[in-house]
C-alpha cells in the first residue's frame, strides 16, 4: 500500500479537480466584471480581473454570515438533541411502533417546501416566532431531525445489544447507558448527523425567506439577493458573496472531517 | 462514523430486565422526536390533504373559506396532458440521479478510505459544492451548460466532438438537470457510504486476502454485504431528497424547455402559484406523498430482514 | 434538550393557536381614524442598486408625511407567497408595492382597500396603467412609473454591417440575418417558460393584432411563426428558451447579439460598459407606420386592510410617492417612466434614450385589462406554445390550439 501511495494521490486530485471545477468557474466568476464568462473566448484565469464584487460582498454580507452560522449551529444542537435519544430508543430498546415511526419519519419528508413553510409561516406568525432564531432553527431542523434519527438509527443498530445490557445489569440506568456508553460509542455517527444537519441549514432559502422579513438578521442565503434585482443579478456580487460564505463553513467541514478520522482510530470499543 | 464492529467481544452476562421497564424507557427516550413530528408535521400534512378536497383559490387565503369538491382536483390533475409527462419525468429523474449519485458516491467512498497521501482532506474537499446557494451553482451549471459559449461544449468541440444543445432542445434538457443533480448529491452519498465502510473490520479483508481474495472479490464478498444496512438507508434518503427535488430543476431549466424537464414536484409548484389551482397543486403533491409511502413501505420490508441479520 | 424541550412546548402551542384559527379582523376602510406614525412596507426591489433608488423615495416620503416606514423586501419570486401568506394570517404589510399583473389577484382576495378612500385620483394616468390596477370597476393599486420592452442595439456593430435600425418586421428579419456572424447572433430575446417569456411574446402578439382572448387566431400564428423563424434560421440563438431577461442582456453587453429586446432597467447598466454604444428604438412592427403595442410593466402601489389608523398612513405615503416630484425622481433613478402623460412627456424631453420607450408607453396595455383574475392561465399557456414553437416540438399553429384548449378549460 505505501509503495502505490503516489499515483493514487495525483489520482485522487484528478477526480478532485474534475468535480470541483464548477466551484473554480465560480471562483473565476467572482474575480471577473458580470457576463465576462460568456464572452465567445471565455478567460480560464481571472487575469487582469476586479474585486470589486468581494469589496461589495465584505461590506454588506458580513452580518448575514453570521445569522447563517448562529442558525446552522443551533439546528446542529436542536437536532442531535431531539434525534439522538429517539435513535437509542429506536435502534436498542425493543419499541413494537418501532418501524411505523421510521416509516412516519420517511414519509413526512416529502411534504413539499412550501407547503411546509406556508404552515409554519401561519403558526409562527400567530407565536410570534418570525425573525426569531429559535423559530428558524426549529423550522430548518424539520429537514434535519427525520434525517439524522435515521441515520443514527442505522449506526446504533450495530452497536452490540450485550454491550447495553451489560452496563444494565452493573445497575446503571437506560439514561447512564445512553449518555456514557451509546453517546460515546456513536460519536462518529453523531458528527455525521451534526454535519450534515449543518448543511442543510446552511443551505436553506425558503424557511428563511418565509420566516425572516430582514428587520432583525438574514442569513446568508436570503442575503445573496442583495445583489440579484427584479431584472438585474449582479453577478460579480453573487459569486464573490458566495465563495466568501463558502469559506468559514468549509474550514469546520474539514475540521470535522478530521474528527471523523480521528475517531475512527481511537474511537473504536475496546474492553 | 461508528465503527464498532459486530465482531466486537461483548462481555458474558446474561440477566435481563423485564420488558415492560423497556418500553416505558423507549417511549421516554422517543418522546421530544414523537411531540417534534406531530406538531410539526402533523398540521402541515393535514393541511395539504385538506387542501386537496378544496377549490382553494387565492381568495381562500384571505377568508380561510374553500368548497369541499371531493376529488374533483385529483381527477382534474390525473386528466391534465402534463400528468403522465410530469409523472415520466419525475422517474427517470429520480432513477439517473439515485444511480449515478451512489454508483459514483460509493466509487469514490472505496477510492478515498484506502490510505494515501492527503485523502482525508481531499474527501472532505469533495463537500464543498453543498456549501454553495442554489442559486449560485444553478447558475454556474447554466453558463457552463450554454450552448454557444459553456464551458461544456468548448470541451467537447476540443476533443472533436459536437456541442450538445444542453439546455435549448427537449431532448438534452433533462439529462443536463439530471447531471447538475448528481454532482450535487455524490458528496451525501460518499460521506455515508465511507462511514459505512469505516465501520468494516480490517480483520475481515486481511482474513480474505489471506484466501486469495483479489479487489474485487473482497469488494463483492466483504464490503457489498457488510455495507448493506447503510446503502439501504442512503438510497431510500436518496430517493425522498430526489424526487421532491424543486430549486435544482427551477434554478437550471424552470420545467422547460417546453416542459421537458416539468417534474411532479415543479409541476405542483406552477399549478399553484402560477395557475394558482391551489387545490391541484396539493393534490400533486399528495400524490408524491403516496409514491413514497409506496417505497417506504418497500424498504421497511428490506430493512426488517437487516434487523433480524443485526439480532442475530 | 432543556432549549429543545421549551421549543416544544412553545411549538405545540403555536399548534393548538393554528387549530382555533382567528378569526378575520376586517376593519372597515377606516376614513375618520388618526393616521398612524410609522407602516410597513413591502417591496421586491432587492439589489443594490434598485434598493438604494427606492429607499430614497421613501425617505423622501417619511420625511414628508412624518411617518415612520418599516420596509421589507423580498427576492421577486418570493413576493406571491409571501402576500400569501400574509393575507392568510392576517400580518399583511400596510403598504405593498406589486408587480402590476398580480394586482388582480390579490385584490380577488379580498384583503386591498380601494384607493379613492384615500384622495388619491386616478386623473391624468395612463389608461392602461389604471387598468391594470383595476378589480371590479374599482382602483386599488397605481404605478409611480412604469416600464415596457424596446429593441436595443449595439451601434458600433449595426454600422460595422452597414444596416439601419429595424423598424418593422421585415427589416428587423433581413437585419438579424445580416448581423448573424463570426459566432454573433443578430438578435436576442427571452422566451422562458414563465410570465417572463409571455411578456417578451407580447409586443409581437398585439402589434400583430392578435387578442389574448383567442390565442390560436391567424395574427397570433403568425406573429409566433415570425419569432420562430428568427430562432430556425439561426439569426437568434436555440438558447433563447433559457435565457432569462437578465441573460439577454448578459449576451448583448458579452457581444454575443448585437440587438435585444429588453426594458429601459438595463440602461444603467449599459451606461457603465465604457466600451459599448447603444441605441434604442421601439419595437419592429408588422407594416410599416404601425403602432408597436408592447405589454406595460411595472409595480404598482397598494393599501391592504390592516385598521383605519395603519390605512390612513399608507394611503399618505402612497399619495407622496405618486405625487410628481417623486414620480419623476424615481423614473429618473431606476430608468421607469411616469405613469402620468404629461409627467412623462417632461421626463422623455429630458432623456433621449427614454424617448423610445416613452412612445411606446401611449399605446402598450395592461396584461389584465380583459382577463382580469383568468390571465395568470393564459399567460402560462401562451409561454407554453412560444416553447413548443421554439423547440420543434409541434408546429406554430398547432401550440397555439393546444393553448388556447388549456386556456379555456
Amino acid at each position: 500500500m505505501k509503495t502505490s501511495s503516489w499515483p493514487r494521490t495525483v489520482f485522487g486530485v484528478l477526480i478532485v479537480a474534475v468535480l470541483l471545477f464548477p466551484l473554480y468557474w465560480m471562483v473565476n466568476a467572482s474575480l471577473q466584471p458580470g457576463g465576462a464568462l460568456l464572452r465567445p473566448d471565455p478567460a480560464f484565469f481571472p487575469v487582469g480581473g476586479t474585486l470589486d464584487g468581494y469589496r461589495k460582498a465584505l461590506s454588506s454580507q458580513g452580518p448575514h454570515l453570521l445569522s447563517s452560522v448562529v442558525v446552522a449551529l443551533g439546528t446542529v444542537l436542536v437536532s442531535l438533541a431531539i434525534a439522538a435519544p429517539a435513535s437509542y430508543a429506536l435502534a436498542q430498546l425493543k419499541f413494537r411502533g418501532g418501524p411505523v415511526l421510521v416509516f412516519v419519519l420517511l414519509i413526512v419528508q416529502m411534504i413539499p417546501g412550501i407547503v411546509m413553510a406556508n404552515a409554519l409561516y401561519t403558526v409562527f406568525s400567530n407565536l410570534g416566532l418570525i425573525d426569531n432564531y429559535l423559530g428558524l432553527v426549529l423550522a430548518d431542523s424539520t429537514a434535519t431531525i427525520p434525517f439524522a434519527v435515521l441515520l443514527l438509527r442505522a449506526f446504533m443498530i450495530s452497536v452490540p445489544k450485550e454491550l447495553t445490557e451489560a452496563s444494565r445489569v452493573d445497575g446503571a440506568g437506560y439514561w447512564r447507558t445512553f449518555r456514557s456508553i451509546i453517546l460515546p460509542v456513536s460519536r462518529n455517527a453523531l458528527v455525521t448527523a451534526g454535519l450534515f444537519s449543518f448543511l442543510f441549514a446552511w443551505a436553506d432559502f425558503l424557511f428563511a425567506v418565509t420566516l425572516t422579513t430582514g428587520q432583525s438578521f438574514e442569513p446568508i442565503t436570503v442575503g445573496i439577493y442583495r445583489f440579484v434585482g427584479n431584472q438585474s443579478a449582479d453577478w460579480n456580487g453573487i459569486m464573490a458573496t458566495a465563495v466568501l460564505a463558502a469559506v468559514p463553513a468549509a474550514v469546520l467541514l474539514v475540521v470535522a472531517q478530521r474528527y471523523v478520522v480521528a475517531g475512527l482510530t481511537s474511537g473504536a470499543v475496546k474492553d | 462514523m461508528t465503527l464498532v464492529a459486530p465482531a466486537v467481544a461483548a462481555p458474558p452476562r446474561a440477566g435481563r430486565k423485564p420488558r415492560r421497564d423497556n418500553r416505558f424507557a423507549a417511549w421516554l427516550f422517543l418522546l421530544p422526536a414523537l411531540a417534534y413530528i406531530v406538531v410539526f408535521f402533523g398540521y402541515p400534512l393535514a393541511a395539504n390533504v385538506v387542501m386537496s378536497t378544496q377549490d382553494y383559490t387565492v381568495k381562500s387565503f384571505y377568508t380561510g373559506e374553500a368548497p369541499f369538491v371531493g376529488f374533483a382536483n385529483y381527477s382534474a390533475v390525473f386528466g391534465n396532458s402534463l400528468f403522465s409527462t410530469a409523472v415520466l419525468n419525475t422517474v427517470l429523474f429520480t432513477a439517473g440521479s439515485l444511480v449515478f449519485q451512489f454508483g459514483i458516491g460509493l466509487a469514490l467512498a472505496v477510492f478515498f478510505s484506502g490510505r494515501f497521501l492527503g485523502s482525508a482532506l481531499l474527501r472532505s474537499l469533495l463537500l464543498l459544492p453543498w456549501l454553495l446557494p442554489l442559486v449560485v451553482s444553478g447558475a454556474i451549471w447554466r453558463w457552463m451548460f450554454d450552448q454557444d459559449h459553456g464551458v461544456l461544449n468548448a470541451a467537447l468541440r476540443f476533443v472533436g466532438l459536437d456541442a450538445v444543445p444542453w439546455l435549448s432542445s427537449t431532448g438534452w434538457a433533462l439529462p443536463a438537470v439530471i447531471l447538475t443533480n448528481i454532482w450535487i448529491g455524490i458528496p451525501f452519498n460518499l460521506v455515508i457510504l465511507h462511514g459505512g465502510l469505516r465501520a468494516i473490520p480490517a480483520s475481515l479483508y486481511e482474513a480474505a486476502s489471506l484466501d486469495g481474495a483479489g479487489a474485487w472479490q473482497r469488494f463483492r464478498h466483504v464490503t457489498w454485504p457488510l455495507l448493506r444496512p447503510v446503502t439501504g438507508i442512503v438510497l431510500m434518503l436518496g430517493l425522498v431528497y430526489t424526487i421532491k427535488v424543486f430549486d435544482v430543476i427551477m434554478v437550471v431549466t424552470g420545467g422547460g424547455p417546453a416542459n421537458a424537464t416539468q417534474t411532479l414536484t415543479t409541476w405542483s409548484y406552477r399549478l399553484s402559484f402560477q395557475d394558482f389551482a391551489f387545490g391541484q397543486g396539493a393534490a400533486v403533491g399528495n400524490v408524491l406523498i403516496l409514491v413514497a409511502t409506496v417505497f417506504g413501505l418497500l424498504y421497511l420490508r428490506s430493512a426488517k430482514a437487516t434487523l433480524a441479520e443485526a439480532a442475530a | 434538550m432543556s432549549v429543545a424541550r421549551r421549543a416544544l412546548i412553545l411549538a405545540a402551542s403555536a399548534a393548538l393557536l393554528a387549530a382555533c384559527s382567528p378569526t378575520p379582523a376586517a376593519p372597515p376602510a377606516g376614513t375618520g381614524a388618526a393616521p398612524a406614525s410609522s407602516i410597513t412596507e413591502l417591496d421586491y426591489y432587492a439589489d443594490e442598486q434598485g434598493s438604494a433608488a427606492w429607499q430614497k423615495i421613501l425617505d423622501t416620503c417619511a420625511s414628508q408625511t412624518g411617518i415612520k416606514i418599516q420596509r421589507q423586501t423580498v427576492p421577486t419570486a418570493q413576493m406571491l407567497p409571501k402576500v400569501l401568506q400574509g393575507a392568510s394570517s392576517k400580518t399583511l404589510p400596510d403598504l405593498l408595492f406589486t408587480d402590476n399583473p398580480t394586482l388582480q389577484q390579490v385584490a380577488a382576495t379580498g384583503a386591498l382597500t380601494p384607493l379613492d378612500g384615500y384622495g388619491i385620483s386616478t386623473d391624468g394616468y395612463y389608461e392602461s396603467i389604471v387598468k391594470a390596477g383595476s378589480y371590479q370597476g374599482k382602483v386599488y393599486g397605481v404605478a409611480p412609473g412604469v416600464n415596457g420592452l424596446a429593441l436595443i442595439y449595439n451601434k458600433d456593430l449595426l454600422t460595422a454591417a452597414g444596416v439601419e435600425p429595424p423598424k418593422t418586421w421585415d427589416e428587423l428579419k433581413a437585419a438579424s440575418a445580416k448581423l448573424t456572424k463570426d459566432g454573433k447572433y443578430g438578435l436576442a430575446f427571452s422566451a422562458i417558460p414563465s410570465e417572463e417569456g409571455t411578456w417578451q411574446f407580447l409586443p409581437f402578439f398585439w402589434s400583430n393584432g392578435a387578442e389574448l382572448s383567442q390565442l390560436d387566431s391567424a395574427q397570433s400564428v403568425k406573429a409566433l411563426q415570425f419569432v420562430t423563424d428568427l430562432v430556425n434560421s439561426g439569426s437568434a440563438s436555440k438558447s433563447v428558451v433559457t435565457w432569462n431577461q437578465n441573460d439577454v442582456a448578459d449576451q448583448f453587453v458579452a457581444g454575443n447579439a448585437a440587438m435585444m429586446v429588453n426594458g429601459s432597467w438595463n440602461l444603467a447598466r449599459l451606461d457603465e460598459q465604457k466600451s459599448l454604444h447603444y441605441g434604442v428604438v421601439p419595437i419592429p412592427v408588422p407594416q410599416a407606420g404601425a403602432k408597436p403595442v408592447v405589454a406595460l410593466g411595472g409595480e404598482v402601489g397598494a393599501v391592504p386592510v390592516t385598521g383605519g389608523p395603519t390605512q390612513q398612513a399608507a394611503g399618505k405615503v402612497l399619495s407622496c410617492i405618486l405625487s410628481e416630484p417623486t414620480m419623476l425622481e424615481w423614473s429618473k433613478a431606476h430608468a421607469y417612466i411616469p405613469s402620468k402623460t404629461a409627467t412623462a412627456a417632461k421626463f422623455g424631453a429630458g432623456q433621449p434614450a427614454m424617448q423610445a420607450f416613452v412612445d411606446e408607453v401611449g399605446t402598450a396595455r395592461s396584461r389584465t385589462a380583459e382577463l382580469g383574475e383568468k390571465y395568470p392561465k393564459v399567460s402560462q399557456a401562451l409561454a407554453d406554445a412560444l416553447q413548443a414553437a421554439l423547440t420543434g416540438k409541434q408546429p406554430a399553429d398547432q401550440a397555439l390550439k393546444a393553448a388556447q384548449q388549456a386556456s379555456g378549460s
